[in-house]
């Protein structure tokens, strides 16, 4: 019987609260916009800049199995910024703070961190992780925010709010075929071996695009679930497709248990390697002499320590500087580079007086060249995601004596294959 | 102490007391502090950190509710969850991929989706009993992972696809919430559709337990053959039940894609299903309540946690620092230790410990 | 043909790895009635503890092994007395969560200790091979079948003349008879986590043998000894044999063949063929091949 007036008070009562409260509702969500109209001159305050200081945001996998990348690119980046403060900063005036955040490499997580700093930032320095930022993309599109992936996947190239740097990964794939057939000839058997996964994906459509371009056919496509501690079948098939060569997109772990298993089945292919399969420690394991034979590993830029490029020899002398105890790393490099693109978009902001959301993206529009010094090829930012990136790509052997255990065998390799792939848009 | 013939929570006089739901005027005065709270929390914890958070462990709470009427409620235990809320998050982007759907059809038809795959595995899962229903259903992860990634024209297979349904009705946007002149951010319009849901949720769940069928159910778990022999069909009860367990998972999929705009299928693991699991361990296994309180507390234990790392001796906050133990490990450690801990010391979960809190409030200055 | 013996060849090395691993499960679950979820840590941790051993006092490879195992039987049985033995007489769930519990825990002590990266165990086989009649076998394949072999012969001789293994089956058989002859059942189970955990330790080190990466996850690959176990029937010690062996056989040849005969199956189906075959097995032997039929009386 007195139901309805109880529902009914409970009611009243919650509207009253939600009146009563209405104050408490966002306003920290509208900050993003405007510059208040100052043109040229000193940056007004926008979040993340309090005049004097910007900050910028990582999300980086700094504990659990993914660690082991993530904490090299946050090292990367903060050398960087640790060189530029010490030369007075952004413009030679603005000092970079980094706010760092575990995303864990979980897509959830990188959502609840983004949002605990978000409001705080200029900009998201480092995204690490394909599905996390996918995830993320959406939000960032629109609290328009500036971030950087730290993940080589094609998708990023056309997307307006991401600041993506280095040849992705269909390229390495391309560039690593087409310096094959260019040393060995199109005489051969051709074959894959990927990652059932995003980043296996981007791979062969690189190896596609190279192999239309070549008029070469790809024998067999193998293809290997993550953690799997039996590739023998697929092993075996490629041997019997006789491939001469066989593209690998794969992680350390797996890429362990894949050598292993073609050693042992006496199948010595060339191995063209995408970068992400390498780690150091390989050049002491047994699988050593094996793959000094065999391998080349298709990444960016030039040897660790050679100083004949000048970035090189830059980065070489700031690890040595702010992280002494930095080993040879591709992704601590791969930091730094993205340390050097966010200096070119926040002196563009600068120049351009307004270093708020608004004025990175703006600024990111007309960003044009990039140049890393021989670290990795330059990178084009044209209007609204109409980008050019690095086209080529280093290929190293294998050597133990080698500092990371890789050693230049080309540089500045470029198929022409690379311009012919249609990069999609974030799904 | 007893007033004559009123309602009291430690005594029944009718079978009709023991199973209403706000038996007490004190528990109707808690239910409106927790509508107030409802109101209120989104307004005070304007944070969108702390927001997301409640939102996620909202989400899970669902899940969660869903998995406790199956595993709390009628005794079988399923790792099998996660399958379920993939199968919702992709049936709510499946929907919604050519037409605006509103949250009224997208929300239940992915949920009824769900429950439907659930009504057809249950009669093969649940012909095994016990361990082996626990192993097959770890085998339903795997496999649902195997689908989810081969099936690209649904799922997007490895690249995983944007969930385009909005929590809209009409021209109410619980993302871009404008009341009263008032805007609302949106993880504060989705605090409030989210945790109405729960309460929502909830509510069914409770409902469903104090029915005739919800007391066979939990006859079937106290012991399976004594209620075969006081007529209950224990094979159609398992079966519902799994079917309504899934569709809650389900529902909680669709909301985790359609908040999250994004899902892959990196996302419906084990380690979720495990997740949910100990969400109903640490809250209390058979209790609505606990349930929620669990899902508060697991969704939001690793956060507050790394928060407040820096104060925790030996825990190393950043790359390069100093401290023996990463926040992750202490987190994933401090996961598994609870539920060691709340399953030796406190197998009824904080549901228990806050009955005890409340008895001792409610019986004071008397202690028994 | 030779491509099909190197293949199942490859394929009963893998499984005489998930055969000691659900043998381990098997052990426990003969004793106290608990899946073990945390075979997969015990299995990390043995594997971890050989790499120490090697590394540190650098001993030689087989002295490693048993000293890791000894050590994990020992970290095995303390696990069963401090974490499970509480749990005697409460609902089985609860003390199967509370190995998926231990699970995180021995992973994350693991982590902490050694470390995230990638690991070499540092063993004598490396990529060795040896060559009969055109088919190349793996030195460390080989060992492990004759290791598992050694295993499963030394816990079935044990089982069937020691005392203890007597006691084992008594237990197994009857808990309270055996009680009531004086059997202790907490040593029993204590003996048995102790068994499962040196039976994981070598199949860890199988496992991260060779060229294979150590790493903290590869506990992972305890769960498909899941299916090895319920194949066989969860209390059958030689079902577990049979089970491991069919699924590392199954899993290789589904790999090798997929191709030509399942094509529409979609990527990598032979990693979730352990689980299909599972089930359909299920279907039809809802108790396993070889487990004890679950007798309900009125």
């Amino acid at each position: 019987m007195g139901h309805r007036t109880r529902w009914g008070a409970i009611a009243a009562s919650a509207v009253l609260a939600l009146g009563l409260t209405a104050c408490g509702g966002a306003d920290n969500d509208d900050e993003g916009g405007g510059g208040d109209g100052a043109s040229a001159g000193a940056p007004a305050k926008a979040p993340g800049f309090d005049g004097t200081t910007i900050k910028l945001a990582t999300l980086s996998a700094q504990s659990g199995p993914v660690a082991v990348i993530g904490n090299p690119l946050v090292a990367g980046n903060k050398t960087w910024f640790d060189r530029l403060n010490a030369e007075g900063g952004v413009a030679g005036k603005y000092k970079v703070e980094l706010v760092n955040e575990d995303n864990r490499y979980e897509a959830d997580t990188t959502v609840q961190r983004y949002n605990r700093v978000k409001n705080d930032v200029t900009a998201v320095l480092q995204v690490l992780g394909t599905a996390p930022t996918l995830a993320l993309l959406p939000q960032l599109r629109r609290d328009k925010i500036v971030a950087g992936p730290a993940s080589l996947d094609g998708f990023w190239v056309k997307e307006p709010n991401l600041l993506p740097i280095g040849a992705p990964y269909e390229f390495e794939a391309a560039n690593g075929l087409a310096h094959y057939i260019e040393a060995e000839g199109k005489d051969k058997t051709f074959c894959t071996f990927t990652q059932d996964d995003v980043y296996g994906e981007a791979a062969l459509r690189g190896v596609d695009a190279e192999a239309k371009q070549a008029g070469i056919q790809v024998a067999t496509r193998q293809k290997f679930k993550l953690a799997d501690k039996d590739v023998t079948g697929q092993v075996q098939r490629l041997r019997r497709a006789g491939c001469d060569a066989v593209s690998l997109a794969a992680t350390p772990t797996d890429a362990a248990t894949i050598w292993g298993t073609a050693a042992r089945l006496k199948f010595a292919p060339r191995w063209i390697a995408q970068a992400p399969a390498w780690t150091g420690a390989f050049a002491k394991s047994p699988l050593a002499p094996y793959l000094q034979q065999t391998t080349w590993v298709v990444a960016e830029g030039t040897q660790w320590g050679d100083e004949s490029v000048p970035g090189m020899k830059q980065m070489i002398a700031d690890q040595k500087q702010y992280a002494p105890k930095q080993q040879p790393d591709i992704y601590f490099q791969y930091g730094y580079n993205q340390g050097r693109a966010f200096t070119a978009l926040l002196e563009k902001a600068v120049e351009k007086g307004d270093l708020s959301r608004d004025g990175l993206l703006a600024a990111l529009n007309e960003l044009g060249e990039v140049d890393y010094q021989g670290l990795i090829a330059p990178y084009t930012y044209g209007a609204d995601g109409d980008r050019t990136p690095s086209r080529s790509n280093a290929i190293f052997s294998i050597d133990p004596k080698a500092p990371g255990g890789l050693k230049l065998e080309a540089k500045d390799v470029t198929s022409p294959a690379a311009q012919e792939i249609e990069f999609q848009a974030a799904p | 102490m007893l007033r004559r013939g009123g309602p009291s929570s430690t005594m029944h006089r009718r079978r009709a007391d023991a199973v209403r739901l706000w038996r007490t005027p004190w528990s109707r005065f808690g239910l409106g502090l927790l509508v107030l709270a409802w109101i209120l929390v989104p307004q005070v914890v304007t944070d969108d950190f702390w927001l997301t958070v409640l939102n996620y462990a909202g989400i899970s709470a669902i899940a969660a509710l869903g998995l406790n009427l199956l595993t709390g409620y009628t005794g079988q235990i399923s790792l099998g969850h996660a399958f379920f809320l993939g199968i919702g998050a992709y049936a709510a982007a499946e929907v919604t991929r050519s037409s605006d759907l509103p949250i009224l059809l997208w929300l239940p038809l992915a949920t009824l989706l769900a429950g439907l795959v659930g009504a057809a595995i249950g009669p093969f899962a649940l012909r095994l009993r016990g361990h082996y229903l626990v192993i097959v259903t770890l085998g339903l992860v795997f496999i649902g992972e195997h689908l989810f990634r081969n099936l690209k024209d649904v799922t997007g297979g490895n690249s995983g696809t944007s969930v385009a349904a909005t929590p809209s009705v009409g021209s109410l946007d619980f993302a871009d919430l404008d009341l009263l002149g008032q805007a609302y951010s949106r993880q504060q319009g989705w605090f409030w559709l989210i945790w109405a849901l729960v309460a929502l949720t909830a509510l069914l769940a409770k409902n469903i337990v104090r029915t005739r069928p919800g007391r066979a159910i939990q006859a079937i778990r106290d012991r399976d053959l004594a209620a075969e022999v006081v007529g209950i069909e224990v094979g159609r009860h398992k079966i519902w039940v799994f079917a309504i367990s899934s569709a809650f998972a389900g529902a909680a999929g669709a909301l985790y894609g359609s908040y999250q705009e994004f899902v892959s299928p990196d996302e419906w693991t084990l380690f979720l299903s495990i997740q949910y699991i100990a969400i109903i361990i640490v809250g209390g296994i058979g209790t609505i309540f606990g349930t929620i309180l669990g899902a508060l507390f697991i969704g939001a234990l690793p956060s507050i946690i790394e928060e407040y790392s820096h104060s925790i001796p030996g825990v190393q906050t950043g790359p390069g620092d100093d401290g023996f133990i990463s926040v992750f490990a202490l987190n994933q450690a401090i996961f598994g230790v609870l539920i060691v801990a709340f399953l030796l010391l406190e197998p009824r979960g904080l549901a228990a410990i806050w009955l005890r809190i409340k008895t001792y409030f409610r019986t004071w200055p008397f202690r028994y | 043909m030779s491509e099909f013996v190197e293949l199942a060849f490859a394929g009963l090395a893998l499984g005489a790895r998930y055969a000691l691993v659900a043998l381990g499960f098997v052990v426990i679950f003969r004793a106290t009635g608990v899946i073990n979820f945390a075979q997969g840590g015990l299995l990390v941790v043995g594997a971890y503890l050989t790499y120490a051993f090697l590394e540190g006092p650098g001993l030689p490879f087989a002295l490693a092994v048993v000293a890791a195992m000894a050590c994990a039987a020992a970290l095995g049985a303390g696990v069963e007395r401090v974490a499970l033995r509480p749990l005697v007489g409460r609902p089985v769930y609860a003390a199967i969560m509370v190995t998926v519990g231990l699970l995180f825990v021995l992973e994350q002590t693991v982590t902490t200790i050694w470390g995230p990266d990638n690991k070499t165990l540092g063993d004598p086989w490396g990529l060795d091979t040896v060559e009969a009649g055109g088919v190349v076998m793996a030195v460390k394949d080989l060992w492990t079948l004759g290791l598992a072999a050694a295993a499963l012969a030394a816990f079935f001789a044990f089982l069937r003349w020691s005392t203890l293994g007597v006691a084992m089956r008594a237990t197994a058989a009857d808990p309270e008879a055996a009680l009531a002859q004086g059997i202790s059942a907490g040593r029993i189970t204590a003996i048995s986590w102790a068994i499962a955990a040196a039976l994981a330790t070598v199949a860890g080190v199988t496992f991260a043998a060779g060229s294979d990466a150590l790493v903290p996850s590869l506990g992972t690959v305890a769960l498909v000894a899941f299916p090895a176990m319920i194949l066989g029937g969860m209390d059958s010690p030689g079902g577990a044999v049979v089970g491991g062996l069919v699924i590392g056989l199954v899993q290789s040849l589904t790999a090798g063949y997929q191709q030509d005969v399942l094509p529409w199956a979609g990527e990598n189906v032979s990693t979730v063929m352990p689980f299909v075959v599972m089930i359909l097995i299920l279907l039809v032997r809802p108790y396993g091949l070889f487990g004890t039929r679950e007798v309900r009386r009125i």
